[in-house]
């Protein structure tokens, strides 16, 4: 039997045997679903709709997909081809944290790049080769502990910093997943939110992640020589850049150093991060007396430099969310309760308070693990590893890995078939 | 809530007027046209519309002698009317931007926040009321601070219905002070998001069903005074339809038709330019910037905005020969995407949305500015016509 083969047979066994335990999605019948079969030759089959949760579950039983989806967007006729025809009636607000769109320092220990053009590899996230410039770059996204805590982080910021507090949107009205891989994703349901435009949501979008603002309309202006800042007497992002600015000058000399040279982010030269110190205090004073409104005399700090340090700042708040997910209005979502066809991890529904102790690759709660085939006997499998190089994995507290071409391994059962989905390793 | 009459009069365009006037709304229009003009303040009437449609056509943003009386909601109903009898685009432009304006200069000359806070009811937004007012926050004026205060907050989904299409970057959510769903909004601005309310409301689109509007012709033509009206209307707009007619034809140089070869932001801007539907500010600098950098000659340029309410060939020209000096580089796709005038998804345009270079949908190059757009759309016009031409000379042979 091919691993393909093996893998199909293991989700459709999955499917069956869980029927019951996967959830639904809400307004079922008006939804679009779709999936992608095991097959590569074949494409995403969509434009389905099922008459019941039980037909959807038996199809996927049957079927046993790599991935699934449904639509966040209500039809009339969801099985309709043509996107005109199917009767829009709205769609809920999605929001896609994914850690494959964004930078995170443990990406430099486990994801690998290969040019296409000129062969050069590495580790980290690039988005045009270092050496010859293009953009053809292969990567090899891997999953950690790290990146699953980072996007938890920006996922919470997103629920509490943002949608609660700005928005006012009602935590019973959202659902959130853990994707089955890198990501969380967060749905709204809300009758008026779900007859929003695209344009409209970008608006929000832009709100969520900080993109897109201006620093001088929110107030950073020069007047006759001197610089102004924001009002934090305010709401709104005035309001959260002068908060977080206070709450880094509060740390430590060593972690603000290592915060404003952040390449990604800040990217200060020591000359100037040490101008910045020297005045720290006198921020610090000028925020808890509110005269903040004129910002601090440091040398080499002119326009520029603020608003390059703001603009840090503004990284700092804003939330990384994938914004074309956010203002597409026809995109499939992962469907609650099936499995990642790149992990063979569960998409896990979790509820907000649920967050805080969350942990995907180790989490204690049975109802919540996304790690299904997890074996209670003891099994192994023998595998042989395939890629050059294939980074450590700690799954269950304990660390798989580094594997390299050639080698011949023996992993527990869920291990294998997560080495299987990465397409890492092959049976023998 | 009921809402005074009085506002009705004033403000015809409220959700309540059917409650306030139901006994019109029961009526055919061929009914209420005749009725209407047959009472006394018949020729008052006509002259109030009348003075619309020309201050339209002649590009006032007020009317001297505007009264919000009981025959105003005749006046905004008879309009409703003309409007559809009329069924030209640029017409209802120009009288839905002038209306708009109207009202807003009413709703700011009356500056009473009671009354702001009914419309804002009747139209079924959400609003809070604040008294006394609640400070959001500071601004900077000329070297010393004011504190920003208001005694209106709006739901964040209705701001955004109103405000999205503005398009103003101040007026993005993302610059404004929002709190537990609404936002902090100036009386003046909220009046601004009244008026595009109005304007979007007049802004019927022609109508598809040209038998029903040839039925409903038939059926009013027979009433003298309608008749009157429409061929006034129709000799004034005759009289300046040139000033207004977008006549802008791509000639230059290599005389090439380069309207296939524009990308979809440029072609929506040049299609409200032809409904006479405003331009935002940053829709007229890039098609100004876009237009000059292929090279167009300046009047071209300038006719473009001959349909715009508020054209004056002077200022236009004078702008557009500063914009050329400059040699300003229009914005690029992020730009135009982040001030959402990218119109890829709306018009499925293959070349924006694919990009361009391979066959292989991985290896294929993301277009990053709409001049790239017309130039690869030029290099595959000639590569074609060489193509064309080499079969035609293989033939010959």
């Amino acid at each position: 039997m091919s691993d393909i083969s093996y893998l199909k047979r293991l989700f459709r066994t999955y499917y069956k045997e869980k029927r019951s335990e996967i959830p639904t999605v809400s307004l079922f019948y008006h939804r679009e679903f779709g999936y992608i079969p095991w097959d590569k030759k074949i494409m995403m089959k969509r434009h389905m709709s099922f008459k019941s949760q039980d037909s959807i579950t038996k199809h996927l039983g049957n079927e046993g997909p790599r991935h699934v989806y449904s639509s966040g967007a209500l039809y009339t006729q969801p099985e309709i081809q043509d996107m005109d025809g199917k009767g829009y009636q709205g769609c809920d607000f999605i929001v896609d944290i994914d850690v494959d769109h964004f930078y995170t320092p443990c990406k430099e220990d486990h994801d690998f790049w290969y040019c296409k053009e000129c062969g050069k590899s590495g580790l980290g996230m690039v988005h045009k080769c270092p050496k010859c410039g293009k953009s053809k770059i292969k990567t090899s996204a891997w999953i950690c502990e790290k990146c699953l805590d980072t996007a938890k982080r920006e996922i919470i910021k997103l629920i509490y910093d943002f949608l609660v507090s700005d928005f006012g949107i009602s935590i019973s009205q959202m659902r959130i997943a853990f994707s089955g891989h890198r990501g969380y994703h967060l749905k709204i349901e809300n009758e008026q939110i779900r007859n929003l435009h695209s344009n409209e949501r970008r608006e929000i979008a832009d709100y969520i992640s900080g993109e897109n603002i201006s620093l001088e309309i929110l107030g950073l202006q020069e007047k006759s020589g001197t610089i102004y800042s924001f009002s934090g007497d305010t709401y709104g992002w005035a309001k959260k850049i002068i908060r977080k600015t206070y709450e880094i000058l509060k740390k430590p000399n060593s972690e603000i150093q290592e915060l404003l040279s952040e390449k990604e982010k800040f990217d200060f030269n020591k000359n100037y991060i040490k101008s910045f110190l020297n005045s720290k205090q006198d921020f610090i004073d000028k925020i808890a007396d509110n005269k903040y409104f004129i910002l601090p005399s440091i040398e080499g700090f002119g326009m520029t430099n603020w608003r390059k340090f703001f603009t840090g700042i503004v990284h700092e708040v804003g939330v990384e969310i994938d914004t074309p997910v956010t203002i597409d209005i026809h995109r499939l979502i992962r469907y609650p309760g099936s499995l990642h066809g790149k992990t063979g991890f569960k998409v896990q529904e979790i509820f907000p308070d649920e967050l805080d102790d969350f942990n995907p690759l180790d989490e204690v709660n049975e109802k919540l693990d996304p790690i299904v085939f997890e074996s209670k006997v003891q099994t192994t499998q023998k595998l042989e590893v395939l890629e050059a190089q294939v980074p450590a994995t700690k799954i269950k507290g304990k660390t798989y890995g580094p594997y390299t071409k050639g080698e011949i391994i023996e992993v527990p059962h869920h291990i294998a078939i997560f080495l299987l989905c990465k397409e890492v390793v092959k049976t023998i | 809530m009921s809402i005074p009459t009085e506002l009705i009069n004033r403000y015809p365009w409220l959700p309540s007027l059917k409650k306030h006037y139901f006994e019109i709304a029961s009526r055919s229009p061929s009914i209420f046209i005749s009725e209407v003009f047959s009472k006394d303040f018949g020729s008052d009437l006509k002259e109030r519309l009348l003075d619309l449609f020309e201050a339209a056509f002649d590009n006032l943003e007020e009317i001297s002698d505007y009264k919000s009386d009981r025959l105003n909601v005749y006046v905004y109903l008879l309009l409703n009317i003309f409007l559809y009898a009329l069924d030209n685009q640029l017409i209802t432009n120009r009288l839905a931007n002038l209306y708009s304006k109207i009202t807003y200069n009413e709703l700011t000359k009356e500056n009473n926040d009671a009354n702001l806070y009914n419309i804002c009811q009747d139209l079924g937004l959400k609003i809070r009321y604040y008294e006394p007012p609640i400070n959001y926050g500071l601004n900077i004026v000329k070297d010393h601070h004011q504190k920003l205060e208001t005694n209106f907050t709006i739901h964040f989904i209705d701001y955004l219905r109103l405000a999205s299409n503005l398009r103003d970057e101040y007026r993005k959510l993302v610059h404004n002070s929002l709190l537990e769903g609404y936002v902090f909004i100036q009386n003046k601005r909220l009046i601004r998001l009244i008026q595009e309310y109005v304007r979007n409301r007049l802004l019927i689109k022609e109508t598809e069903d040209k038998a029903s509007l040839k039925a409903f012709l038939s059926d009013v033509s027979e009433i003298k005074d309608f008749k009157e009206i429409i061929d006034k209307i129709l000799n004034a707009w005759t009289e300046r339809k040139e000033e207004f007619e977008y006549t802008f034809k791509i000639d230059f140089e290599s005389k090439e038709d380069l309207l296939t070869l524009y990308p979809p932001c440029v072609k929506e801007i040049l299609k409200k330019t032809q409904e006479g539907q405003n331009l935002i500010h940053n829709e007229r600098l890039f098609i100004v910037w876009f237009l000059l950098a292929l090279d167009y000659p300046v009047e071209k340029v300038v006719d473009l905005f001959s349909t715009m309410p508020d054209f004056d060939r002077e200022k236009t020209t004078y702008q557009v020969n500063f914009a050329k000096k400059k040699k300003y580089i229009p914005y690029k796709c992020l730009t135009l995407k982040s001030l959402n005038l990218c119109f890829a998804a709306n018009y499925k345009d293959k070349l924006c949305l694919e990009g361009y270079g391979s066959v292989e949908p991985s290896e294929r190059k993301k277009l990053a500015h709409p001049l790239s757009y017309t130039r690869i759309k030029q290099y595959r016009a000639s590569k074609e016509e060489y193509y064309k031409n080499r079969e035609v000379d293989e033939v010959n042979e």
